[in-house]
């Protein structure tokens, strides 16, 4: 070989070399830098609000984000399908922004969202709480219909779910739970309270015969019976002065007056001891017969069967008593006045045929009801 | 002219090795994609939530890895292979845990659903001693209506129950059937101690 050739070939190979790795290096210049700073900004972003269960609180925005995200990955792959030079990532970058964007809201919006359904819930749970121990208090005794003592039995276990998932920190469960709670607890405790605000609505009636009993006793100097339905007492009043009071136990529906035969509803009004019952004429221990129904129960029965609130063929009932076998914790008679026996045969002593006994709603007025039961 | 000639040929070829010289793992990432869509259908998110979301992150995460290396000149898809390798293992091992994760879940809600059953018979049977004293009568009407409805309630945990969809939930609702049957059972013993009612 001659050496002229030697020296052309080993500078066409330095050339050659020269030239690749300069090829190389104005190739990879050309080559545009690949997105992924700006994606896994948006993954990590998402990771972070999934984290914090924006799937749950902002689903919208979690969802806008991880939609974003989706959009950037496939504009991501249809750029890399194309010849390597002319790839453009503008797209990709554009909807991975937005991802961080949507995702950050999301979970914004999440911490400030469990927060507020956190206090939420919490402080739901207090009312109810406190409403149902109210309601407890006020209409437990109450005869109202088994329908909505079973609601407020649902409301109350609901109650206990939501505190379940308050303690798993499952605000979003937990406030479902407490808002079917509501309409259970504060549904049945608004109807109870609106049926007992339609009973005290005949309170000026009950006050005046109140204080006519009493007057009464004070001006003859003689005893006369006071019955008060709410809180269930009996007050034996001498010369207009209350000389002893007994708890009393009423018919099974109490709450207003007795309209007919078999409502087991204890009358309301003005009446008189008609007979003294002991020993083998009564089955309770010892029985103060009154004269139930008297002219108003009779004229007020008529109304209604005119009036079409009582069917025709309804009768008014009577032989309602005050007598004994009381002391049972509950309203069980058919519309008597239910005494212990022992108190029984204390009233017995004094009353005698023709004591007034006049029997009411109540001598407290409902909003001092109301605060003496929220004491 | 020869110059000009070998730089271009020089080029493409530098070119076309770049880019044939490695290709996306497709096997080892179907087989990930598969082995967590198992993981799904035997209810990991349910019963291992946070590692289920890890590993769908790290399904992500691998996912920008591929588009990554494909944007490059020298691709190099060795990394991710063996991350596909990885999240297909992980996925298979936390299916394979679900079952026992499961029948824990499962067991735990059968035992609480036999105490619940126990206690509630122990309020009933309380109930029918229960002093009543002033309003007692009333309370033990509440207390009966309670029961009732915790009652429904456990049958609906049951029902839940025998679908096998969701123990934890079955765990949840009888937690709070209990906790109420227990409530009653603690206020009638004490009413019942303080009338020296023996139970």
């Amino acid at each position: 070989m001659k050496k002229g050739s030697l020296t052309n070939i080993i500078v066409y190979a330095i050339v050659a070399i020269v030239l690749t790795v300069t090829g190389i290096i104005v190739f990879r210049a050309m080559v545009p830098e690949p997105p992924q700073p700006e994606v896994e900004l948006a993954r990590a972003a998402i990771a972070r609000a999934r984290d914090l269960e924006s799937e749950v609180y902002s689903p919208k925005l979690f969802r806008e984000a991880k939609n974003n995200y989706d959009s950037a990955m496939a504009a991501w792959r249809t750029q890399n399908e194309r010849f390597i030079l002319v790839r453009d990532y503008e797209r990709v970058i554009y909807f991975s922004d937005l991802a961080v964007k949507k995702a950050e809201a999301a979970a914004k919006n999440t911490i400030a969202r469990s927060k507020s359904l956190k206090n939420n819930l919490e402080s739901e749970m207090s009312r109810l709480n406190r409403e149902m121990s109210l309601f407890e208090k006020i209409f437990l005794s109450m005869p109202l219909p088994q329908d909505m003592k079973k609601k407020h039995a649902r409301g109350k276990l609901l109650i206990k779910e939501a505190e379940i998932d308050f303690q798993k920190e499952k605000y979003v469960d937990g406030n479902v739970k407490i808002t079917e709670a509501n309409e259970y607890i504060s549904g049945t405790y608004n109807l109870a309270r609106k049926n007992l605000e339609e009973y005290f609505k005949n309170y000026p009636d009950w006050q005046d015969w109140a204080e006519e009993t009493i007057a009464e006793s004070k001006k003859t100097n003689s005893y006369a019976i006071l019955v008060e339905k709410i809180p269930p007492v009996l007050h034996l009043y001498q010369g207009g002065k209350k000389k002893y009071t007994f708890e009393a136990e009423f018919g099974s529906n109490w709450l207003g007056d007795k309209k007919s035969r078999g409502d087991m509803a204890t009358p309301e009004g003005k009446y008189l001891v008609t007979k003294k019952l002991s020993g083998g004429s009564t089955k309770y221990h010892k029985a103060l017969m009154i004269n139930y129904p008297n002219k108003t129960d009779v004229q007020e029965f008529n109304e209604r069967i005119r009036n079409g609130q009582l069917p025709a063929d309804a009768s008014i009932g009577d032989l309602i008593e005050i007598h004994g076998d009381g002391g049972k914790g509950g309203n069980w008679t058919q519309g008597c006045v239910a005494l212990k026996n022992s108190d029984m045969d204390m009233l017995f002593k004094y009353v005698s045929k023709g004591t007034p006994v006049t029997i009411i709603g109540s001598t407290l007025t409902l909003e001092e009801f109301f605060s003496s039961r929220e004491k | 002219m020869k110059n000009k000639l070998f730089l271009a040929i020089a080029t493409v070829a530098v070119a076309a090795l770049m880019a044939s010289c490695a290709k996306v793992p497709q096997e080892a990432l179907d087989a990930a994609k598969a082995a967590l869509d198992s993981a799904k259908t035997v209810q990991t998110d349910v019963y291992f939530p946070a590692e289920f979301a890890a590993l769908n992150d790290s399904l992500t995460v691998m996912l920008q890895n591929i588009e990554t290396q494909k944007s490059k000149s020298a691709k190099d898809f060795k990394a991710i292979k063996v991350a596909a390798e990885g999240i297909s293992l992980k996925a298979a091992e936390l299916t394979g845990n679900v079952e026992a994760k499961k029948a824990e879940v499962k067991a735990e809600a059968e035992t609480m659903m036999a105490g619940a059953k126990t206690a509630l018979d122990e309020a009933k049977a309380l109930l029918l001693k229960a002093p009543k004293g002033k309003e007692g009568k009333a309370v033990v009407e509440e207390m009966k209506n309670e029961l009732t409805v915790i009652e429904t309630s456990l049958t609906d945990a049951q029902t839940l129950f025998d679908g096998g969809t969701n123990y934890v939930q079955v765990v949840d609702k009888v937690k709070a059937a209990t906790e109420s049957i227990n409530g009653i059972v603690g206020e009638l013993k004490a009413a019942m101690d303080k009338a020296g009612i023996k139970y």
